[in-house]
């Protein structure tokens, strides 16, 4: 039980404050936090500030980004409910915000935001609701986002697209776009049904506020975005059945939720994570982590049963390890049947799992050779990267990056780009990144195989041969003939402007990284055998769509 | 956008200006100034500017009434929270206004006033809550959220005034016992008693009977996730199971909850179960498989998360001295991206995990951390190697030994320091064992430079001088500078002198001890060197000169006496261990010692008294799954929590077994039927409950 919330900034000074359980300084906490605080400490603390002789306090916190999200909390506290809490405050807030980063300024200007946010989701330091979906419904208030934000919003739909897959689906797109506009309708069209005297307010205060907009074009904040945002302007307006929600049964979903076309879209993504050092030929990790993401909109009550094929063998790996969202009924999954459940509205996680892989089993995109031959007598330099498809033969990647770092090799070799790179491979195109010292391949897409088939690049890069370049510049100074025209950009010149300085910074192994995604097959053969969704009173007809998808974790690399 | 600027120190005066700028303006832009300079008043409360904005009361005061915005309200609101929790007597003026609120139709502004009177800690405004919330509690039918709120903000207004709470307690208690149309109501009701009786530490403990946790239990599928756990948090010691069946119908349905994607919910799970188990004296294997791989689905969170159930969970069971849980080794290998405070966990829990099978598999990977680039770690790894040696037997020791040497061939300093310190403590608990190793270990001798180390050295010469012919030369070079040490080197230095020349009376060792002892006595600084030189002294004279007060004998006996075993002690002491399995997620369970020693104001938890209560906690016997396909359907059955109503598994022990199976069916059916209202889920009848009435019909 939480007694005050700060969020801190990361020389920990309070950017937000909430007193939960009167105390009477918000200060001193505050400070004695900055105390006890110091790198690498354990994500409790413990420690009464001056002034308060009982000692009874402890400070339990996170570091996210670059913000600290403490707790103050009294000695009988569940730590680890404060702690998922502010992990689950802290996406909260990420999701609001929608953006992936949170930072200093974003929480300064929207202090009032975060205050109600902290209001709804936690009373008198006990945790009441954190599901972004439903709190969404009771605040409105408009995010002061930097004008950096607002302009690159096309950018931030992507973004929220990327989750869902980055393939271009396009009847799937295009069903989105229409999703989105019937959610910006839905709201007045519910009113119309169950609150008159609302709507009468809500009119006129939509006027009132297209009037004024127009007024004051230039002054509002909110001018740019009156003609599609005027409901979300009207702060003093919610849906009645959203605010039962919470204490209702099934809290996690309003009631009259409608929509035209009813469709339910269910990802199973796995997320692949490997490492390798490759030198040693020794496997660091393994690891699948994967995840069910659904998307809903559908109308009314709906019951979804699904059956997931591990759950129908009783894989033991998986049972152990999956955790499922709050409205699957989990009796189901022990005894190894379908899982029901009543979705929420919107996006959400239905279920995540890790699965451990053997030390021995293929990665799904396998390097299997890295050589780098010098040949200094010709003052050339060869790299070779091979890399074979793991996985079955009647798929394809979507797409296939590998990032091959070049910060050791220059350090090693002295590398002449005034002579062009030249690059070779079956498949795909070679990209030199100058300033970041690296080569991306775009292997595009390859089909699978189990080691059969094989896919190469090479390199050539020229070393420094400082025969030839004192012969050059004799040449250059004696001769009458002006120096060779240079068409294009001068590589070696942008290579010296961008790593001037850099000696002096650490100096850290890079790894060889590489970027997949595998539609329509999950490694660790998860599937969802199928989907069934009945609502008893509407009896609508419903689409529910399934996907799979294998793709690279943060985490999937070659140490060189 | 240009907000920045709102976050920084104002004076009074200029919001002030700012406020009534926006005033002079009918218009709309008038609306938004005013708002911004409210939103300074809140960042400056922030920054804790208080005095300043104390002066703006009576602005503030005026804005109240005439703004209908609820972002308005909403700093108002915070506005005299934040100052009536440090000022309490100097806002009483806004009382009126947050009474009106309190009488608005609006449910949130309802709510607002509400906990802004409970957060001002004066008698006013506490009056004027109680006096609300009474008047709530009347009425029938009130909104959930409010009434929700008003039963939380009961546990805010008992740190103020005790008593008046009390007398409300029954209200409440009616409220779990019958409030059945809306859960969570009914859950923050438990919630608030249950904090309410936490506090008082004259009130005995709160307790709901056997039936109503049923009741409650009953819900858990229609509970969101924060009441879910808070729920399993508030149950153990509340309800006190008083027959084997209850527990086992209790583990039953609160199973299923340790899958929960909520942390909170699946440890709070865990917690219950473990306090159930307290009362049964059997427990099948399957329990105990789902205990592990929930502990293992939670060690994949976020570290900070990591770090909690490593610590509390998994270090108390498997202080146990029978675990409950069943874990492999490589969950507790250590990362190298891991924060230093899981990695120091993770040793430990290596440390408990060890025994004779796992020992290989632990010592490789100890032995791949004690030479990595991380000196701490490396550190760190050598030492758990060390007291894994003390902790296993004689031929695991020979194992740990065998690494130890073979680090030492690696020849970094500070890892070769730590492998004499750790030596020391293998010496001392298998004195003859590695006498052979002494010389190898020996030949390090000059990178000691630590204190620990040079200490540990001297210790190793000193014991084992018979097997090292060169001892006197070794001794000697850390004996020629004896004033320039640490002082607990040099009392090592000193006792070690003596113990030569006790141990072999000769010239040399004579010479030595005469030098030091002249030493520490006229020329060190230190008075407790000093004065344990001069006991020395005067002891080695009264045994010269006066052969009948001590003997050689005596003296060898006080000087060089037999040293005893050491033992590693992990266990904690039962009653600890009680009390901290019934705090597993709390606070003080990090730090694994008993509450009253980590803060002094806590009341001891302690296991409530049963005729069922198992009070040897070794007596818990593990039923292994004899054949899989049994497990199934009997765990199947037991789990169908929608529809409870038939039969739990049961261990064959029960104490009715001999009843026939009927009654027992029946009797839960009624008390199912109890709780079906018709807010809930509509759920399907169970297969048992529909056999049941087939049979009334025939």
């Amino acid at each position: 039980m939480s007694s005050i919330l700060y969020i801190l900034s990361e020389t920990l000074e309070t950017l937000v404050a909430r007193n939960l359980r009167a105390v009477p300084s918000l200060e001193q906490p505050a400070a004695q936090f900055k105390r006890l605080y110091h790198k690498g400490a354990p994500p409790v603390l413990r420690g009464g500030y001056p002034g308060d002789l009982e000692d009874n306090w402890a400070y339990v916190y996170i570091q996210r980004d670059s913000l600290f999200f403490v707790s103050v909390v009294g000695n009988d506290a569940d730590a680890v409910e404060t702690l998922h809490y502010l992990e689950q405050f802290y996406l909260l807030l990420r999701n609001y915000f929608d953006v992936k980063v949170l930072d200093k300024n974003l929480v300064l200007d929207n202090t009032v935001l975060v205050m109600e946010l902290l209001d709804e989701s936690i009373d008198f330091g006990f945790v009441q609701v954190t599901d972004a979906g439903l709190i969404r419904d009771y605040i409105r208030v408009k995010i002061n986002l930097p004008e950096l934000h607002t302009t690159q919003d096309p950018g931030s739909i992507q973004l929220e697209d990327d989750l869902y897959g980055s393939e271009s689906d396009e009847e799937r797109k295009k069903a989105e776009k229409r999703r989105r506009k019937q959610l910006q309708e839905r709201q007045p069209a519910r009113t119309t049904k169950q609150e008159l005297g609302h709507l009468r307010k809500k009119v006129m205060q939509t006027w009132k506020g297209k009037g004024s907009g127009k007024k004051h074009a230039g002054v509002s904040q909110n001018s740019d975005n009156d003609g599609e945002g005027d409901d979300e302007d009207d702060d003093t307006f919610m849906n009645s059945d959203i605010a039962k929600t919470t204490v209702m049964a099934v809290s996690w979903r309003a009631k009259g939720i409608h929509y035209a076309k009813n469709e339910f879209f269910l990802d199973v993504i796995e997320r692949v994570e490997y490492a390798m050092d490759y030198p040693s030929q020794t496997v660091r990790k393994n690891v699948i982590h994967g995840e069910i993401v659904c998307k809903s909109f559908l109308s009314g009550m709906p019951e979804l049963r699904a059956s997931i094929n591990k759950i129908l063998h009783q894989d033991k790996q998986f049972l152990a390890s999956c955790k499922f969202h709050q409205c699957v009924d989990l009796a189901n999954v022990a005894e190894g049947k379908e899982i029901t459940f009543i979705p929420p509205d919107g996006d959400f996680v239905l279920c995540t799992y890790d699965l451990k892989r053997h030390v021995r089993d293929q990665p799904v995109i396998k390097m299997s050779r890295f050589e780098i031959k010098a040949k200094p007598a010709k003052h050339k330099l060869k790299m070779y990267v091979t890399i074979e498809p793991h996985f079955k033969p009647t798929n394809a990647t979507s797409k296939l990056n590998v990032r091959i770092p070049l910060g050791r090799l220059f350090r090693e070799y002295r590398i002449d780009l005034r002579r062009p790179l030249r690059f070779k491979c079956d498949s795909g195109k070679v990209l030199f990144n100058v300033s970041d010292d690296f080569l991306l391949w775009e292997v595009g897409a390859i089909k699978g195989g189990h080691g059969e088939t094989q896919v190469e690049m090479a390199v050539e890069f020229s070393l420094f041969d400082q025969e030839a370049y004192d012969r050059e510049q004799e040449e250059l100074r004696n001769s009458m003939n002006p120096p060779p025209l240079v068409t294009g950009p001068r590589i070696e010149e942008i290579h010296k402007q961008v790593h001037e300085g850099d000696e002096s910074k650490e100096l850290k192994p890079e790894p060889l990284r590489i970027d997949f995604e595998i539609p329509y097959s999950t490694l660790s053969g998860t599937n969802v055998e199928y989907l069934k969704i009945s609502e008893p009173q509407l009896q609508y007809q419903s689409f529910p769509w399934v996907r799979s998808r294998t793709v690279n974790a943060d985490e999937y690399l070659y140490s060189l | 956008m240009s907000d920045q600027r709102i976050f920084a120190r104002y004076r009074a005066n200029e919001i002030r200006a700012e406020l009534q700028n926006g005033e002079m303006k009918k218009v709309k832009s008038g609306v938004t100034k005013k708002k911004n300079a409210l939103r300074k008043i809140i960042a400056n409360l922030t920054l804790g500017n208080y005095s300043e904005m104390l002066q703006l009361f009576p602005e503030v005061m005026r804005f109240w009434p005439i703004e209908d915005d609820i972002e308005v309200k909403r700093v108002c609101h915070e506005y005299i929270r934040t100052l009536g929790s440090i000022k309490p007597r100097s806002i009483i003026e806004a009382l009126p206004f947050i009474l009106r609120d309190l009488e608005s139709r609006n449910e949130r502004i309802q709510i607002m006033a509400l906990s802004t009177l409970v957060s001002v800690p004066f008698n006013k405004f506490t009056d004027e809550a109680f006096d609300f919330i009474i008047k709530l509690a009347g009425k029938r039918t009130t909104s959930g959220n409010l009434l929700k709120n008003a039963i939380y903000s009961l546990v805010q207004l008992d740190d103020y005034d005790h008593e008046r709470v009390m007398s409300l307690t029954s209200t409440l208690s009616e409220i779990v016992d019958h409030h059945l149309e809306n859960p969570t109501i009914q859950i923050a009701a438990l919630n608030a008693l249950y904090q309410i009786h936490d506090r008082d530490a004259k009130a005995p403990p709160y307790h709901i009977s056997v039936d109503t946790a049923f009741n409650l239990l009953e819900l858990l599928p229609t509970l969101n996730e924060w009441d879910t756990s808070t729920l399993l948090e508030v149950l153990p010691i509340t309800v006190v199971p008083q027959s084997h069946d209850d527990v086992y119908d209790m583990i039953d349905m609160i199973l299923p909850h340790l899958q929960h994607v909520n942390s909170a919910v699946s440890l709070n799970a865990l917690k219950m179960i473990l306090y159930l188990l307290n009362y049964i004296d059997e427990v099948n294997e399957t329990i105990i498989k789902r205990l592990s791989n929930s502990v293992v689905a939670l060690l994949e969170k976020p570290a900070e998360l990591q770090f909690l159930v490593l610590r509390n969970v998994i270090l108390l069971l498997l202080s146990r001295e029978q675990s409950l849980l069943k874990l492999d080794v490589p969950y507790f290998f250590i990362e190298y991206n891991d924060p230093i405070y899981i990695k120091d966990t993770k040793l430990e829990c290596l440390y408990l995990l060890s025994n004779e099978e796992t020992l290989p598999q632990i010592l490789d990977e100890l032995e791949e951390h004690a030479t990595d680039i991380d000196i701490q770690m490396s550190r760190k790894a050598v030492r758990a190697i060390g007291n894994l040696a003390v902790k296993l037997g004689e031929k695991s020791a020979q194992k740990c030994v065998d690494i130890l040497l073979h680090l030492l061939e690696f020849g970094v300093d500070y890892v070769i320091q730590e492998i004499i310190s750790v030596f020391r403590n293998i010496l001392r608990k298998y004195p003859t064992d590695f006498k052979r190793d002494i010389r190898t270990l020996v030949r390090y001798a000059e990178y000691a430079q630590e204190t620990e180390s040079r200490n540990a050295m001297i210790w190793i010469i000193t014991q084992y001088s018979d097997i090292l012919p060169d001892y006197l030369e070794l001794f000697e070079t850390f004996s020629q500078n004896v004033l320039n040490e640490a002082p607990e080197v040099q009392f090592s230095l000193l006792t070690s002198c003596v113990k030569f020349f006790v141990r072999s009376p000769s010239p040399a060792t004579e010479k030595l001890c005469v030098q030091l002892l002249k030493e520490c006595t006229e020329e060190a600084g230190n008075p407790d060197l000093r004065s344990r030189a001069y006991m020395y002294w005067r002891l080695l004279s009264v045994a010269r000169e006066n052969t009948n007060m001590v003997t050689p004998d005596m003296l060898k006996d006080i000087v060089d006496g037999e040293l005893p075993i050491i033992e590693l002690n992990t266990k904690l002491d039962p009653a600890v261990l009680e009390e901290l399995e019934l705090n597993i997620g709390s606070i003080t369970s990090i730090y694994l010692k008993p509450t009253s020693q980590i803060f002094r104001m806590n009341t001891v938890k302690h296991l409530p008294r049963s005729r069922i209560l198992d009070t040897d906690k070794g007596m818990l016997r593990v039923i292994p799954d004899s054949s899989s396909n049994e497990n199934v359907s009997s765990s199947s059955k037991g789990r169908v929590s929608t529809s409870k109503k038939n039969g739990v598994h049961r261990a064959p022990t029960m104490s009715d077994f001999d009843k026939p199976a009927e009654t027992v069916y029946k009797l839960k059916g009624e008390r199912k039927s109890s709780s079906n209202s018709p807010s809930k889920l509509a759920r399907k009848p169970s297969m048992l409950m529909r056999k049941l009435t087939l049979k009334k019909k025939f």
